[in-house]
């Protein structure tokens, strides 16, 4: 447990730039892998923005709150055959509990401020990142049947001889709409978005937004790793090291969720909550009760 | 290590409690409740009832977030950050929640509690779905029954299209007789105008 | 420290445009120049960018928009005479040397740093009168529930005024908006936007500024998804598809007071950003004749 918390906490500025560097990559931006660096550097430097009758609080800790929730759902990935941060025999729920927290907290981040577009930008968030936590606890239940139990550990071994995302087809691709919200990107960025001035981060600076944005990042780290280990079977794997298997399969999905997130528009909320309510999540009960037919015999 | 976690978890739930009534804005009270709410599903996760107190956690997150933007809706304080005393009749409350913690200290210091330690490795998880899926299969499926049925009727009240017509046209049913009086019962002159007047405080 | 500001001098410089009369194909130009980043909020940006003339108007909001950039701030007035004194201006076509100096200046506060309205407290609460519903809570009056406009709850409304610079409006609107949530409940235009010339309503930048508020870049196999995700009815499909095809649009819009309200903000935003912006133009100057 310690040997998988400290691996994790080591790994995770490392990850957090490879996720920054894949956002760069066919932005024409250039300075793809030293340019993260840099651009956060530039942001350290700069000043905190005050505004007027904030919640000092929570305009303080959100972002705090928001990588520490990447932490714990981090936690529950196991690295290796029983090495894993923290052992629950729960811990799809409790990745589930993190999901609904980052809801509750990307809300804070708009609220607190006390100005209007973020405020807006929290209100949407929330009505889109609700509807969008439902779909993934249907496809991740999905993901417990096989394994008989809610322990990752157990899912990760119930996938040694077929892996989730064969099982369960469609529970991938609604895993990663998931995964687009919480990470706050592309056709889910209801809250960041280009049409609010950047929405809930419009009146942050500085180190704030530096925080802010890395933890974003760190959630989709986080995302990664957990829908590697629920669909695409974590680290089992034939000839590398556990852990090395873990790795890559996390870079690709990764790599797949920063392409959908530039590949799909972001359409307006209410469109998006028709989509949400009216076909995907009839689809994710569908996904479910075909994976529960399966696995009943 | 136990009893240190039980105590600071009962501390964080009773002080976030206390805070939902001192706080001045609709959206903290909410969100101190969630506190108070998490405190609690630690407690019960420490009760080794990991379920039920992730569960718990997990539920009041989404609870608290669709309370505080309710709150934000309605209320005449958009974003609840307006300086506003939030509550009535303190003093009267202030009585009554001093006398319902006495009656439960003293239900709780003078009751005969159990004391059964949940053995070392039990599958307790294994042991809620067995007993959700047997002894108490009953109770839960006639909750989800109704609250399947309450979130229909939700849906159903709220939804635009109304019986007859659109409901902010009126959706009011056809005459008994061709071109006469609609049928049914007549609200109330300026029924659905209703100003929630805080005055006074 | 002295790590950070190394790896901080080779930075791309985030710039925050305020487009002005004939802007819009000038910042058009700066959107993929490596070493520079247009952000959406003047508190992301270093560099304050005036690209097009502003008429003096609007002088008192772009006196706002600099106190909005974080200190230490640079400002570039590019084919744009200054309306006060503070940056370089650039009459080229290049701004790119100058955006690099205004990124180690330093600019004084051009607006006192003082609140924008007084404190009027006087009930125990901070709120500007005795109880609940009196007075004006910091100078401002208390927020009511009114109406909604599309079914009979009553809501918190908000009245503000937008613009003249905000990113993803046209430039130069400025509109007094009445909001419930995010539904626009009504509209008044205080102030056309500016003139674009011709060159402002090409069908190939058009698209690209339509597309970046859906979040993605203008190429053609992801514009295909756009379209389907406009909302259908407004007349923003059609005029989108329009442009992406390289044809430019000649509609005139409704006038806007009659057209916003029970539009969300985002399909409001799309909507306004359908339209050729010399027509949006003729169509507030023609409102505001009226």
């Amino acid at each position: 447990m310690i040997a998988a918390t400290l691996a994790l906490l080591l790994a995770l500025p490392l990850l957090v730039w490879t996720a920054a560097i894949f956002d760069r990559i066919g932005t024409g931006r250039g300075a793809t892998v030293l340019g993260p660096l840099r651009s956060g550097a530039a942001l350290l430097l700069r000043p905190n923005t005050p505004t007027e009758a904030p919640d000092r609080l929570n305009r303080l800790l959100a972002p705090g709150w928001y990588l520490a929730l990447a932490l714990v759902g981090l936690s529950v990935v196991p690295l290796a055959p029983g090495i894993v941060a923290s052992d629950l025999s729960t811990g799809l729920v409790l990745w589930g509990a993190c999901e609904a927290l980052t809801v509750v907290v990307v809300f804070l981040h708009g609220w607190s401020p006390n100005a209007p577009l973020p405020l807006i930008g929290a209100y949407r968030y929330v009505a889109i990142g609700l509807p969008a936590m439902l779909l993934s606890m249907f496809v991740l239940i999905g993901a417990a049947l096989p394994a008989q139990s809610l322990s990752v550990l157990a899912v990760v071994e119930a996938q040694r001889d077929l892996w989730n995302v064969v099982r369960q087809p469609l529970g991938l691709p609604l895993f990663m709409a998931l995964g687009l919200a919480i990470t706050l990107r592309g056709p889910f960025d209801y809250a960041d978005g280009a049409e609010l001035a950047g929405g809930t981060s419009a009146e942050e600076s500085g180190p704030a937004l530096a925080m802010w944005q890395f933890a974003r990042a760190a959630m989709l780290v986080a995302f990664s790793g957990m829908a590697a280990t629920a669909f695409l079977g974590g680290h089992l794997g034939p000839v590398l090291p556990g852990p090395l298997w873990l790795l890559l399969k996390t870079l690709a999905v990764m790599a797949a969720t920063v392409a959908a997130g530039r590949f799909f528009a972001r359409m307006p909320p209410a469109r998006m909550l028709t989509l949400l309510w009216v076909v995907l999540l009839p689809l994710s009960f569908a996904n479910l009760a075909l994976v529960g037919v399966t696995v009943l015999p | 290590m136990t009893n240190v976690l039980f105590l600071a978890f009962s501390a964080l739930a009773i002080w976030s409690g206390w805070r939902v009534f001192r706080v001045d804005s609709m959206v903290r009270a909410s969100f101190q409740l969630m506190v108070s709410f998490i405190a609690v599903g630690l407690i019960a996760v420490l009760l080794a009832a990991p379920y039920i107190g992730i569960a718990t956690i997990f539920m009041m997150a989404v609870e608290m977030m669709v309370m505080a933007l309710f709150m934000v809706m309605f209320m005449m304080n958009p974003a609840g950050l307006n300086p506003m005393m939030m509550v009535h009749q303190h003093r009267f409350s202030i009585a009554a929640g001093i006398v319902a913690f006495g009656g439960l200290v003293l239900a709780v210091l003078l009751s005969d509690l159990p004391s059964q330690p949940v053995p070392e490795g039990a599958d307790v998880v294994r042991a809620l779905g067995h007993e959700l899926l047997g002894p108490s299969m009953l109770i839960f499926e006639t909750a989800g029954v109704t609250l399947l049925a309450t979130m229909i009727g939700a849906v159903v009240l709220s939804a635009r299209s109304g019986r007859y017509g659109d409901s902010d046209a009126g959706s009011v049913p056809p005459g008994l007789t061709p071109g006469g009086e609609p049928a049914g019962r007549k609200p109330e002159n300026g029924g659905g105008h209703h100003h929630h007047h805080h005055g006074g405080h | 420290m002295s790590l950070l500001s190394a790896l901080a001098r080779g930075a791309e410089i985030p710039i925050f445009a305020a487009t002005g009369t004939r802007g819009l194909a000038l910042v058009e130009r700066l959107a993929r120049r490596p070493g520079l980043r247009l952000v959406a909020s003047p508190r992301h940006a270093r560099v304050l960018l005036v690209a097009g003339a502003v008429d003096a108007a609007h002088q008192r909001a772009l006196e706002r928009l600099h106190a909005q950039v974080p200190p230490p701030r640079g400002t570039v007035w590019w084919q744009a005479p200054p309306l006060f004194a503070r940056g370089e201006t650039v009459a080229g076509d290049d701004p790119l040397p100058a955006i690099r100096r205004a990124a180690m200046a330093n600019d004084p506060d051009q607006r006192p740093d003082v609140p924008p309205h007084p404190w009027q407290g006087m009930g125990p609460h901070g709120q500007g009168g005795t109880g609940m519903m009196g007075g004006n809570p910091h100078g401002r009056p208390m927020a009511m529930t009114a109406e909604d406009i599309r079914d009979g709850l009553a809501l918190d409304a908000y009245t503000a005024r937008f613009g003249p610079f905000l990113p993803m409006l046209p430039p130069g609107l400025v509109m007094d908006l009445t909001l419930q949530g995010d539904v626009i409940v009504s509209a008044h235009v205080a102030s056309p936007p500016f003139d674009q010339g011709p060159e402002g309503d090409r069908p190939a930048p058009c698209a690209a500024r339509m597309l970046r508020l859906m979040g993605i870049g203008p190429r053609a196999a992801r514009a295909r998804g756009a379209l389907l995700a406009l909302s259908k009815g407004s007349g923003t499909r059609r005029r989108l598809s329009a442009w992406l095809r390289g044809e430019e649009v000649t509609e005139t819009p409704e006038p806007l007071p009659d057209a916003l309200p029970g539009l969300e903000w985002a399909e409001a935003v799309l909507w306004l950003a359908s339209f050729p912006p010399s027509r949006l133009r003729a169509a507030c100057m023609q409102g505001q004749a009226a």
